[in-house]
């Protein structure tokens, strides 16, 4: 049942993007996270004897009136991060040989992650789209109304122009002040040593970065009948005939020598990789979202 | 290869689906928007061509496939000719149509050039005999095993002019087999042409020694244009124009326009465009022709430009020269007969002679040798030294009429020709009282080509014993009439009646002008003949069959016909070449023969493969039942071989098919 409603081809069938993720998220967050800092809070965490130097603001003068012992109250406490969206909005993300294209799989995703960020960890989430410039953006923030201004800012999103990670990437660096999870959701049709040299720096500022590698099954194992002639998305312009057998034995050992590469790139830059089959359903994406930030906490 | 159930190829109609499915199909490419091309390469061109290539492997499999389904419906076969079993001693003759027609094209090289296969292909020790027919026969060599030989001998086969006889040849086939006491295994190299074929099947009968194979060079009719006829005077007396109507006939040609020149000596006189229907005939009328004293070669031809050109001429020959003169002598009292002579021969313009009269007085210094002829009419007793002249007139070729009345009747001789007169022969007093001309030799010349004398009154004649001259005309009281007697060489036609419309009423009927006239033209060797003949026919050359002064013939190369020899002793010749021969006798008779070929030959369609099988049965129903041998073709089926190319086209397409359908169904 919950598998139904996390298929692509039904998610389609609803109509607006935040039933969308909330039909995602409800459906599949089991808990919250958990801060890996003790601090003062409202949920208990245990008791600690007071050692010297200990502030005496949190000892437990209850337990010290019945037991007459120092003891130090320890409460579990929550910490917000930050989560950023990078939504490539170029030509290629139009392709799509299902009921969705890549770029209706892309939304869903980010709309899914910031609905879970916004609404249910009180992270602050924003969001960039980009194709080669930068689109629109959104900053990330916890104020009221912060998720319908991502929402909105994801529905009207529209595959338009080439990919250029160079410049935006550049572009980026500059809103990110503060360390958090950085979600790169495109096709990644680029050199994967570029795209990683390009993705990197974000790295350096402590953030976590996640490259959700958005691939049609098509895309990944093409399977044409006949002879056909393909069109360029980003560039209408090129052409080019394409044998069936070409596309059942080189193309596909180009795909996977690109994916393979981007994955090793990645890890090897401390990106975490994660490739999306946009005929697959949305949780592997989100649980693999979670697990990265699990080990934040 | 012929197919017992042809109807069946309607089945490759089923061609089209293949062409549909491949060729129409297939170019129906739609574009497809795809996300990047960055993973595809140019060189991938290369790979589509090649599948390409294997489809269109594919689409001829297909299509072979159901054509030769189609083909193996239709029952494919083969006529297996079966090799003849040897006969003891058979003979191989090889004959080579050398006809005009055979001038078609390269129509002989090619018949020489298929007898030399067989002549090859002889087992050794076979013996052949090579002919060369057309309107007779001709043996090119001996019956002989030596294969060079008879290839000389094919070689040496000339084109001739004469027309083709398939009876002929027949003929002497089996004039050979008769001789050789063996059987024939003849090939004959031909045309087939269909008016080669006798009016009578009966003619082509071959016998049961005869085995022939017919080896036609040509399946169809072929358009051929050709001068037929020309009609021009052989004879002119004045220099006015003269009048020459030209025939031009088509076979089996569209319609037409064709340029006919008439050329005299060489030179031509005048051009003319005629429309020629199709399949049919034009004429073209010169009224132009000036001719010049002497003998003059003339032609008329077209520029036809088929594959015949022989026949695109036709040659005619025109004399002029001057009226001859014809002594007449008669009795000084009597002109009536020279009146009405005089009138019958001048009845026709051209005529060309002009008559001396004299009394027989006035004879005694006449030398009769330099008159076309002498007509003595009733004119009594000669002075003796000219009819001794007279006498040597007519050995030496001149020619006396004699016409015997009542001035001879006591008279024992006839004048010159020395035939006993036996009395006077009077119409009987009851009954009619007259008498008619019973008995006419209708093939003499004097009366060939009238011989309506049933009304003509014969009431006197004189009786003369013939004594073996050829008796022409007879009463019906059995007196000869007319009576040619030849002496040495000159004639003397005796006439025992008169032309003065005394003894009979001869010269009152419409019968008489054409008896003198052709009397006249007989005796005064002016025949008038057509202005050409045709290739095959025969001239005579003297009259008596004792050898006597050379005659000379020069044929249309220039050469001499004859050798010396032959040249005293040839009673006649055999024109046998298109063009001119010149004829030179020894008493002045010269004449210039225009020969031209038969046109039968232009007609150049072939016989039909039935008439052909018809005249082979002609040996073979024999041979069979005589069980000498047995020969002939036996239809060898395909049908097996064109199922097993079925089956191995069928594996291939389902192997090369099942490839294609293996990324079909991995893409689907």
């Amino acid at each position: 049942m919950l598998q139904r409603f996390l298929d692509p081809a039904t998610l389609a069938s609803i109509s607006g993007l935040d039933l969308v993720a909330k039909t995602v998220v409800d459906g599949f967050v089991a808990g919250l996270h958990r801060s890996p800092d003790f601090g003062f809070s409202q949920e208990f965490a245990e008791y600690r004897a007071y050692t010297q130097g200990d502030d005496l603001r949190h000892v437990d003068w209850n337990v010290f009136a019945r037991t007459d012992r120092c003891y130090l109250k320890r409460y579990r406490g929550e910490t917000n991060t930050r989560l950023l969206v990078l939504l490539d909005t170029s030509g290629s993300m139009g392709f799509g040989s299902g009921s969705i294209t890549k770029m209706d799989y892309a939304r869903y995703v980010a709309a899914s992650l910031v609905y879970m960020a916004s609404s249910l960890q009180r992270d602050a989430a924003g969001l960039i789209v980009f194709d080669e410039d930068v689109a629109d953006y959104v900053a990330p923030s916890t104020r009221q109304g912060q998720l319908f201004r991502l929402l909105h800012a994801i529905e009207k999103v529209q595959p338009s122009a080439r990919t250029d990670f160079t410049k935006p990437f550049i572009h980026f660096q500059n809103f990110l002040h503060r360390r958090g999870i950085v979600v790169v959701i495109s096709d990644f049709y680029a050199d994967p040593e570029a795209i990683v040299r390009t993705v990197e720096p974000l790295r350096y500022r402590g953030n976590e970065v996640i490259l959700f590698h958005t691939l049609d099954p098509q895309e990944i194992a093409p399977k044409f009948r006949a002879p056909v002639l393909l069109v360029d998305m980003e560039n209408e312009a090129e052409t080019m005939e394409v044998s069936p057998e070409y596309a059942r034995h080189e193309y596909r050992a180009r795909m996977d020598a690109h994916i393979e590469n981007m994955r090793t790139k990645a890890r090897s830059a401390g990106l975490d990789y994660f490739l999306m089959d946009t005929g697959r359903p949305l949780d592997e994406g989100l649980r693999e979202y979670l697990a990265i930030r699990r080990r934040m906490m | 290869m012929g197919l017992l159930t042809p109807w069946f190829l309607g089945g490759l109609a089923a061609l089209g689906l293949p062409v549909w499915l491949h060729l129409l199909r297939k170019h129906k490419a739609t574009p497809l928007p795809f996300s990047s091309l960055m993973f595809f390469e140019r060189r991938t061109q290369s790979s589509i061509k090649h599948r390409r290539l294997r489809y269109l492997i594919l689409f001829s499999l297909r299509m072979a496939l159901l054509a030769l389904l189609a083909l193996a419906f239709a029952h494919p076969y083969l006529e297996q000719k079966l090799a003849p079993q040897s006969r003891a001693g058979e003979v191989a003759v090889v004959a080579i149509d050398n006809s005009l027609s055979m001038r078609a094209s390269d129509r002989l090289a090619q018949a020489k050039s298929m007898a030399k296969s067989v002549v090859r292909g002889m087992r050794p020790g076979r013996r052949g005999q090579v002919l060369a027919f057309g309107a007779r026969v001709e043996a090119l060599s001996e019956v002989t095993d030596d294969k060079g030989a008879l290839e000389a001998a094919i070689d040496a086969v000339r084109p001739s002019d004469t027309r083709t006889s398939f009876a002929e040849l027949v003929r002497a086939l089996k004039s050979i087999a008769q001789s050789l006491q063996a059987p024939l295994d003849a090939h004959v190299y031909s045309d087939m042409q269909q008016t080669g074929m006798p009016a009578n099947f009966n003619d082509l009968r071959l016998g049961d020694k005869v085995h022939l194979e017919p080896h036609p060079l040509v399946s169809g009719p072929t358009p051929n244009f050709a001068v037929e006829n020309v009609v021009a005077p052989h004879r002119v007396y004045d220099g006015g124009k003269n009048r020459v109507l030209a025939t031009v006939i088509g076979y089996g040609t569209p319609k037409a326009l064709r340029t006919v020149t008439i050329e005299l000596n060489g030179r031509a006189i005048e051009s003319k465009s005629v429309e020629v229907p199709e399949s049919g005939r034009a004429t073209a009328e010169f009224v132009s022709l000036e001719v010049p004293y002497g003998y003059n070669k003339g032609d008329v031809r077209i520029d036809s430009g088929d594959p015949l050109a022989a026949d695109d001429v036709f040659y005619f020959s025109v004399e002029r020269s001057d009226a001859r003169h014809i002594l007449f002598v008669h009795a000084p009292e009597n002109n009536r007969g020279l009146l009405y002579f005089q009138d019958a021969l001048e009845a026709n313009g051209q005529h060309g002679f002009v008559i001396d009269p004299a009394t027989p007085d006035q004879t005694a210094n006449l030398a009769p040798d330099k008159y076309a002829f002498v007509t003595i009419s009733d004119a009594g007793p000669l002075p003796a030294s000219f009819e001794t002249a007279l006498k040597g007139y007519v050995n030496q070729g001149g020619s006396v009429l004699v016409a015997l009345g009542h001035t001879y009747a006591a008279h024992d001789k006839v004048p010159v020709a020395g035939l006993t007169i036996t009395g006077t022969r009077y119409a009987p007093r009851e009954g009619d009282r007259f008498q008619t001309a019973a008995a006419l030799d209708i093939s003499h010349p004097a009366i060939q080509q009238d011989n309506r004398w049933d009304d003509v009154k014969f009431y006197r004649a004189i009786g003369v014993d013939p004594a073996g001259a050829r008796v022409v005309a007879r009463l019906t009281d059995d007196t000869p009439l007319v009576i040619d007697r030849q002496q040495a060489n000159g004639h003397v036609l005796v006439f025992t009646s008169t032309f003065d419309n005394l003894d009979n009423d001869f010269p009152l009927h419409a019968s008489f002008v054409p008896f003198i006239q052709q009397t006249a033209n007989y005796l005064g060797r002016a025949d008038r003949g057509p202005a050409s003949v045709t290739v095959g026919s025969f001239a005579e050359l003297r009259e008596s069959a004792a050898k006597g002064a050379a005659v000379e013939v020069l044929d249309p190369t220039g050469e001499r016909a004859f050798s010396l020899a032959e040249a005293v002793r040839a009673q006649n010749i055999q024109f046998l070449m298109t063009g001119f021969y010149d004829i030179r006798r020894p008493n002045g008779q010269n004449e210039m023969v225009a020969v031209n070929s038969d046109r039968r030959e232009s007609d150049l369609m072939p016989s039909s493969r039935e008439t052909l099988s018809l005249w082979q049965n002609t040996a073979n129903g024999s041979v069979e039942a005589g069980g000498a041998a047995a020969s002939g073709q036996k239809p060898l089926s395909l049908w097996w071989y064109v199922m097993l190319a079925v089956l191995a086209v069928a594996i291939a397409e389902t192997l090369l098919g099942n490839r294609h359908l293996s990324v079909d169904q991995e893409a689907a």
